[in-house]
């Protein structure tokens, strides 16, 4: 009896051993097919959760019909993701600062994706959307709100996303200051005990002349290929640079909602006209978990 | 039907546990939901079907979170098997025998995934966040792990896998 337990103990190490040492296609295939398949219950979950949530409101008279609800509220939110880019646009057109570049501008074409949970464990700062490679939402694209930019997706499957938030250690973002076109690089520091998502910005030799300021926009600088350009960040905080000014580091106030996301925009090619995105990714925007 | 059981409760224990927030105050605390199923069954069962819940339950947890594969796994199975071999020494009926061996799991299973993931640079949590995330961990674990027993517990009378009036034993 004892032995068929000892052989069944060992037997159970070596198949972990095996599971652990899986090659990382093979690990993403079952990975993948788990998430798969619980994804149409997590669906249901998130969705009667969110029901939940929104028959709370009604009872206290201050939702109106659920789906009607969703409905515009998605609408609204693309509205005024769109107003948003208008009001840059003609910013921009007024200063006359990004005309060589307008050709590049194009709009992308956004995924409305759901929001279905969170990582489950909690040891990053994550999302899984309900949309995968079967509606074109893959590895490395920008995820985005009418507020803000939200993250980056790291995995994604056939009906499934994973979103790496940009308040995760892991997350880092090329950026600029909108004011003074300072560049540096926005980096995760997790959440507060107040469940606040923040974020710390890096620059490395600040010009002096313009420098950086607390309530400074911070925006996408467009660099590496995986986020689109301009895309608000948040804004400064904190502002620390040391006397000769080779180095500065700030706190960001993160602009999108990180933590009431129920739905995002997976930024997906650039449409038709428009030139593509460059391939190459600098080490700046790398670090997946 | 006991491994339809072991089923529905894994599913409902993952679902539950994804849609759970994570705890902020305590470093992104996660209910570990499925670290209690994992410990009902090392209460309740053999070995072998601790150790399936457990395998079952880490690539669930992996699969929906971000962790390498398999490494759940190996911490719900240490975690297992070191309840089992404390159950003869408790009341496993009592609260807080369930309150104890949920809380202390909880800890070598939370510093445990720390160690293994911060070996493998995955993530880059200082020990103090981590510590303070196995603090939550570990209160969140020692309020589930009872609620956890008694859903199990009604589940198996519903579907009859135990009797009603059942006080104890390990089938």
């Amino acid at each position: 009896m004892r032995d068929r337990t000892l052989v069944g103990v060992i037997l159970a190490g070596l198949v972990l051993l095996a599971i652990l040492n899986l090659p990382d296609s093979v690990s993403g295939r079952v990975r993948g097919f788990i998430r798969d398949a619980f994804a149409p219950l997590q669906d249901l979950v998130a969705s009667a959760s969110r029901q939940g949530q929104e028959t709370l409101k009604l009872a206290r008279g201050v939702s109106g019909l659920m789906s009607e609800n969703q409905r515009l509220a998605s609408e609204l939110a693309r509205q005024r993701l769109r107003l948003n880019e208008l009001e840059r646009l003609e910013e921009e057109t007024l200063k006359l600062r990004h005309l060589l570049d307008a050709r590049r501008r194009a709009p992308q074409r956004l995924i409305t994706c759901e929001v279905l949970g969170r990582d489950a464990t909690g040891w990053w700062q994550a999302l899984r959307l309900d949309k995968g490679t079967g509606e074109g939402v893959r590895a490395e694209l920008a995820v985005t709100t009418p507020e803000g930019l939200v993250g980056r997706v790291i995995s994604a499957t056939t009906r499934t996303a994973d979103v790496l938030l940009i308040s995760d250690p892991k997350c880092k973002v090329s950026a600029l200051v909108s004011r003074s076109q300072a560049f540096g690089i926005v980096v995760g520091n997790g959440v507060t005990p107040q469940g606040l998502p923040t974020c710390r910005m890096e620059f490395i030799n600040v010009d002096r002349r313009h420098g950086v300021q607390n309530g400074d926009e911070v925006v996408t600088s467009g660099l590496g290929g995986i986020f689109p350009r301009d895309v608000l960040i948040g804004r400064l905080d904190n502002v620390k640079t040391n006397e000769s000014g080779l180095y500065a580091e700030a706190d960001v106030v993160v602009a999108a909602d990180l933590g009431a996301l129920d739905y995002v925009f997976a930024v997906a090619d650039e449409r038709p006209g428009a030139p593509p995105a460059p391939a190459a990714r600098p080490a700046a925007e790398a670090g997946a978990p | 039907m006991k491994f339809l059981v072991l089923l529905l409760a894994l599913v409902t224990c993952a679902a539950v546990q994804a849609l759970l927030p994570a705890w902020a105050w305590f470093g992104g605390a996660q209910a570990p939901v499925l670290l209690a199923l994992v410990l009902f069954y090392a209460f309740h069962y053999s070995r072998r079907w601790m150790l399936w819940c457990a395998f079952a339950a880490g690539l669930l947890q992996d699969a929906l979170g971000q962790v390498p594969l398999g490494c759940s796994c190996l911490c719900f199975a240490l975690a297992g098997l070191w309840a089992q071999r404390h159950r003869e020494d408790v009341d496993e009926q009592a609260y807080i025998s369930q309150i104890i061996f949920g809380g202390v799991a909880a800890a070598m299973m939370t510093l445990l995934l720390y160690g293994l993931l911060r070996f493998k640079g995955e993530i880059t949590l200082p020990v103090g966040d981590a510590l303070r995330k196995t603090l939550g961990t570990v209160l969140l674990a020692a309020v589930l792990t009872p609620v956890v027993f008694r859903v199990v517990l009604g589940l198996e009378r519903r579907l009859g896998e135990r009797p009603a009036l059942e006080t104890g034993g390990h089938p």
